[in-house]
């Protein structure tokens, strides 16, 4: 393909980086990987482009446009050096049989060789129809499209956890794609969306350094989801020092205290957002106010109301947070206590106190 | 009985104030004294700060870097949780090498009829329907089914999900991650943690008020429980 | 063969059938299917929504205050118009008012997004229906660029910028690995454009993937990310602190400088790039005026960017607020969310069941139970469909109708609306691009019509947004620095029952939410979406919606590739996963695959 071919090399030397430059990354890439540096000098300048086709199942959509919120890489260069989006229903130009055709070519040309992203989850309720593509249940094709793939990166909640439309009652019983499928490298980017940084940070990563990133036990990026926001919030200070604020717009919410009263999920959720922020770095949920909602974690939307802190539980058949159970509960075994008591001291009276209170032979 | 009771009590009294009577015994005797009042005080500590972690406090005024009020009441519930759980590990050690009593809060013997036969007669005698107490020493069977269902397993939940909750913050890296975390496999998202491990405090505070009661309550009605004798 | 729909329409599907299923570049899932005349010409079109999500049934019994969330996660692409209405609907029920401030900073991120996502929209989603992206490489850059100075003073017009975007393009082409643009309709007869206007939009589609990104930083900063920025009821979560203790960890000089700066690239952007593009692509297409369908007929708008808090009067919407019926545009109709005559849902056709079947309902007292059923001649199985049976139930879009009529809505309805009010800031820049591309009025109710009436709303939203920011200036001058009404924040202070709608006019047309709330839960909440109007399927009567009624007529050159079905939906920017959220009754035991 020689010069004809867009490849990572072509990119950063557009950019201004030097040949010298560039061997430098790869050796220090090489020493990283223990390979040879020559060796991926060469992958990188003519490597083809990874195949990636992005499936979309029940979902909103978001995590494409988080996608294409990203900054570094321009999304644009992305897409024309370093990945090769085959198949994206969001902005693909093809549609109908030759936005299929796409999939089989893909599947026969590249067998093992693709990374299977996927945006959404399927429905299994109603044979499967509560999600068609091309007239089918998603699921066939999104089982089939995994089969051959060499990786595959479940896209936000969604894909992850299951998010909104697996939030109780689940009527369309939609599941997270690693309930279905398996059998191949797995890759968990929780967020509802994700930020887009990490989304690419993971697509480049694969790309830059020919395998996928280490995972934590619950299948997601290492690099990205191994601290709670809490931990790198800039409003941890106040956190420590007890400065919460106590109402919407009240003087505390103006000096910027830690939200944690109004139910800021930050202690709980896994996600890089107070450390990489949002598009671009301008913000993230809580610099703008507002507690983190937790959206990266699993089953979030059934924890009870986004603004307590004591969340709901409902195993009980009763929606109440543990200091409501907990209360009454000791208030009933306090009553019982106290009944007891009674029941104890009318005895007593009856009874002459000093007479031997038992029957039996003592021992 | 009572002159049994009363016997070892002395012996663990006397051991307290530093003097030895009978070798061995008596030490131990004493450490488990020790033990339950340093629980007492940990739990106590544990349950107030817990309480605040959960709620939160109202807001103190000035420079964030100038206070650091809710750091002191994490740490002083994190100090008291290892108070707890060394004492519990030592609770644990002396369960496999002390006697038969010494195990009574870790086992209990569902498997053996006497033990229910002395469940119903405590249970009647708790109900007004019994008067004489069915053993000497230790914990009745009642007494030792409340301990190990509230206090046991509760403090055994509290001592791994507390474990677990601070891993968190010391990191995924941290040892207390890496022996505990396991638990964030049952319930991906550790806000379940947190709300089980409040509520687990409400569990300990019903222990609390049964325990309580029930030693006065014997002490009183046949005068055996420990408190009698001080 | 053919039958005439009450709403005009002649249907006759007794030609050759053509399937289009997943139609791409739009939002979620959809399928087309259409009969063509032995001129090839469209005489029978089927628009059938392909997901189902139940969002509705899963808010039962949830906090009315954290239904912003959920509603929101409906969808992605006009992402915070759902989490706008409803906060609008609960506000409505709990007798909620907001300060001054929360309106301007809610109607800057609305704004926000309706220029973000009509710019998205056009380039990246729609443009490809008009470019030739292949045909941009056979062009000599320094053609391209004294075409690009020619109709605009942006400055990335070289022709050196243009050569190296070429040779760039020709190593992506040469390549063999095409990413999105693989097996697009390249060649087609169907384009128009000479390669150097290829060449610019090509260029302006990577440049808009560029800058998009930082429209939505308004988003980010008032509501912390995008997609999916945080709100409240009562107001705005971000408080203003200007010079006070601890200001820079709220909204204060520097947050307000970010954003009128990218308030002030916007407009540069859209009156530089965006607008001279539809101009000069528009002048290729003159000719093509089909795709008109349901906008000369009967248009809705609700309303909405309401200049004063909580004034939802037609006085106070800066966007127009009426229905025009059989495009008499001398009658502006009223409307009234709360009125059972008015906006009803149907579901002859769609795969849900009503006990009475017939009849429409009201949204607060919606109920939807799935029913996944086909008509008799459908071709294919249940799980493998081939043609879809229009006769039966073909959707999972509900059909909602306005006293019974098929509306359309969206952009050109606003336009249409805000032009028979006479309104100049509508009137007027669309007769000036009207008059620069020599064409009549009516030439607005064509697919061209409902792309440009986008470009030009997405300039006046631009400036709009510059309108509010300002006002959120001076308020905050006047010493006010209010952003949320807390005094019924807690549920104590709700009623015991309580039922209320907001509304909102989304970057895709008129959207509602009714909510009813019973002892502080969410007792039954209902969402009547742009493109549930738009791409409904017939209703009981035989009415055709508006997707539906846009391709009667169209002439293809090429059945096999079908880029005008493509052009013409593309234009109402379809959004599935909003249009077919909604909701079930629970507990329906229904065939279930199996997980392994």
């Amino acid at each position: 393909m020689g010069d004809a071919t867009e490849t990572f090399y072509g990119v950063i030397r557009r950019q201004g980086i030097t040949r010298r430059s560039f061997l430098k990354f790869c050796s220090f890439t090489a020493a990283s990987l223990g390979l040879g540096a020559s060796s991926i000098a060469h992958a990188l300048e003519t490597k083809p482009r990874v195949p990636v086709i992005w499936l979309h199942g029940l979902e909103c959509t978001c995590c494409s446009e988080s996608f294409i919120r990203s900054a570094h890489p321009l999304i644009k260069d992305a897409l024309l050096s370093m990945i090769s989006l085959d198949y994206d229903h969001m902005i693909m130009a093809a549609a109908g049989h030759q936005a299929e055709a796409i999939l089989e070519e893909t599947r026969a040309r590249y067998k093992g060789g693709y990374v299977l992203a996927v945006e959404g989850n399927p429905p299994l309720n109603e044979g499967g129809m509560f999600c068609i593509d091309g007239g089918k249940p998603f699921v066939e094709k999104l089982t089939s499209m995994a089969e051959e793939s060499m990786a595959i990166v479940a896209w936000g909640t969604c894909a992850s956890w299951g998010c909104v439309q697996a939030a109780k009652p689940n009527p369309t019983r939609a599941v997270p794609i690693d309930k279905l499928i398996t059998n191949r490298p797995f890759i968990k980017v929780p967020g509802g969306p994700p930020i887009a940084e990490v989304m690419s940070g993971l697509v480049t990563f694969i790309t830059t350094f020919g395998k996928l990133p280490k995972l934590d036990h619950q299948g997601r990026p290492s690099m990205f989801y191994s601290e709670r926001i809490h931990d790198k919030c800039y409003r941890r200070s106040h956190f420590d020092a007890g400065q919460f604020v106590e109402e919407w717009d009240d003087t505390n919410a103006r000096k910027g205290y830690c939200l944690y009263k109004l139910g800021c999920k930050g202690p709980t959720t896994y996600n890089a957002c107070s450390a990489l922020r949002w598009n671009g770095g301008v913000s993230f949920p809580i610099q703008s106010g507002h507690g983190c909602l937790g959206c990266s974690e699993d089953g979030f939307w059934d924890k009870g109301s986004f603004y307590d802190r004591l969340t709901t539980i409902k195993q009980f058949g009763i929606e109440q947070n543990a200091d409501e159970i907990g209360m009454a509960a000791a208030g009933v075994v306090g009553l019982a206590v106290a009944a007891h008591a009674a029941v104890t001291a009318a005895k007593r009276l009856r009874h002459r106190p000093d007479r031997p209170a038992h029957k039996g032979k003592p021992s | 009985m009572r002159n049994r009771a009363q016997k070892f009590l002395a012996a663990a009294d006397a051991a307290l104030a530093g003097r030895s009577i009978r070798g061995g015994t008596a030490h131990i005797y004493a450490l488990v004294r020790l033990w339950h009042w340093a629980n007492a005080a940990a739990i106590l500590v544990l349950s107030l700060t817990g309480y605040l972690i959960g709620t939160g406090t109202p807001a103190i005024w000035g420079m964030a870097s100038g206070g650091f009020l809710f750091g002191y009441i994490r740490f002083a519930h994190f100090s008291a949780g290892y108070v707890l759980s060394a004492g519990f590990l030592l609770r644990i050690y002396w369960a496999l090498m002390g006697n038969a009593h010494a195990m009574q809060i870790f086992c209990v013997p569902l498997w053996r009829r006497c033990f229910w036969r002395e469940l119903h007669h405590e249970i009647r005698r708790y109900s007004f329907l019994a008067v004489e107490p069915e053993r000497g020493l230790g914990h009745n069977r009642l007494a030792q089914l409340a301990m190990f269902f509230m206090f046991t397993q509760t403090i055994t939940f509290m001592v791994v999900t507390g474990f677990a909750l601070y891993g968190q913050g010391a990191g995924t890296d941290s040892w207390q991650y890496k022996v505990f975390g396991w638990v964030f496999s049952l319930w991906p998202n550790s806000q379940d943690f947190h709300t089980w491990h409040h509520l687990g405090l409400w569990v300990i505070v019903m222990f609390a008020l049964v325990h309580i009661y029930a030693v006065l309550w014997d002490d009183v009605v046949s005068r055996r429980s420990f408190p009698s004798i001080k | 063969m053919a039958v005439q729909t009450p709403n005009g329409f002649n249907l006759d599907r007794s030609g050759k059938r053509i399937v289009i299923d997943p139609l791409t570049r739009i939002e979620g899932h959809l399928r087309i299917e259409a009969n063509l005349d032995s001129d090839n010409v469209i005489r029978n079109a089927v628009s059938s929504g392909t997901i189902w999500r139940g969002i509705e049934v899963i808010l039962r019994g949830r906090d009315p205050r954290d239904a912003w969330a959920f509603t929101e996660r409906i969808c992605g692409v006009c992402t915070g118009t759902h989490a706008l209405t409803s906060v609008r609907a609960v506000e409505n029920a709990l007798g909620i008012t907001i300060p001054e401030n929360a309106n301007s900073i809610r109607n800057i991120m609305q704004l926000c997004l309706l220029v973000h996502d009509h710019l998205v929209h056009f380039y990246h989603l729609h443009s490809l229906d008009w470019v030739d992206v292949v045909s941009a490489l056979k062009d000599d850059p320094k053609s391209t660029s004294t075409l690009a100075q020619s109709i605009s003073p942006w400055p990335l017009s070289s022709p050196g910028y243009f050569k190296d975007l070429q040779i760039r393009l020709g190593k992506f082409f040469g390549s063999g690995q095409l990413g999105p643009f693989k097996n697009g309709y390249w060649g087609h007869p169907a384009y128009k454009l000479p390669p150097e206007a290829n060449l610019i939009a090509v260029a302006h589609y990577l440049e808009a993937l560029d800058f998009q990104k930082e429209i939505v930083k308004t988003q980010a900063i008032y509501g912390g990310k995008n997609p999916h920025p945080n709100w409240l009821v009562g107001g705005v979560p971000c408080a203003i602190n200007i010079d006070g203790i601890g200001a820079v960890g709220a909204i204060g000089m520097e947050r307000l400088n970010i954003i009128s700066s990218i308030i002030d690239r916007s407009i540069e952007f859209v009156e530089q790039v965006y607008l001279p593009d539809i101009a000069a692509i528009f002048s290729y297409y003159k000719d093509w005026l089909h795709g008109g369908g349901l906008s000369s007929k009967s248009v809705m708008s609700y309303g909405d960017i309401p200049e004063k808090a909580n004034d939802c009067s037609g006085e106070s919407f800066k966007l127009p607020r009426g229905v025009i019926l059989d495009g008499n545009l001398k009658e502006i109709l009223p409307i009234d969310h709360g009125d059972p005559e008015q906006i009803q849902e149907f579901v002859a056709h769609s795969w849900y069941k009503y006990p009475g079947h017939c009849c429409g309902l009201l949204p607060w007292d919606g109920i939807t139970e799935p029913s996944f059923e086909l008509g008799p001649k459908l071709k294919g199985s249940k799980t493998a469909i081939k043609e879809l049976d229009e006769g039966g139930k073909y959707s999972w879009i509900k059909a909602p109708r306005w006293r019974g009529r098929a509306v359309e809505v969206g952009p050109l309805a606003r336009y249409i609306i805000g032009y028979a009010q006479g309104k100049a800031e509508f009137k007027e820049p669309a007769e000036r691009l009207l008059k620069g591309l020599n064409l009549p009025v009516t030439a607005l109710f064509s697919t061209l019509g409902r792309t440009a009436a986008r470009a030009l709303e997405c300039q006046w939203a631009a400036h709009q947004m510059r309108h509010f920011q300002d006002k959120l200036v001076i308020n905050i001058k006047a010493g006010n620095t209010a952003t949320a009404d807390i005094s019924r924040w807690r549920p104590e202070t709700w009623r015991k029952e309580a039922k209320g709608y907001g509304f909102t006019e989304a970057p895709r047309g008129a959207l509602g939410h009714w909510i009813t709330i019973k002892d502080a839960k969410i007792d039954n909440y209902q969402c009547v979406v742009p493109t549930t109007w738009n791409g409904s399927p017939r209703d009981s009567s035989g009415n055709i919606g508006a997707f539906e009624a846009s391709l009667i007529g169209t002439p293809m050159a090429d059945p096999q590739r079908p880029l005008e079905i493509l052009r013409t939906i593309h234009s109402f920017d379809p959004c599935l996963a909003c249009s077919t959220h909604v909701m079930s009754h629970e507990g329906q035991e229904m065939a279930s695959i199996r997980v392994r």
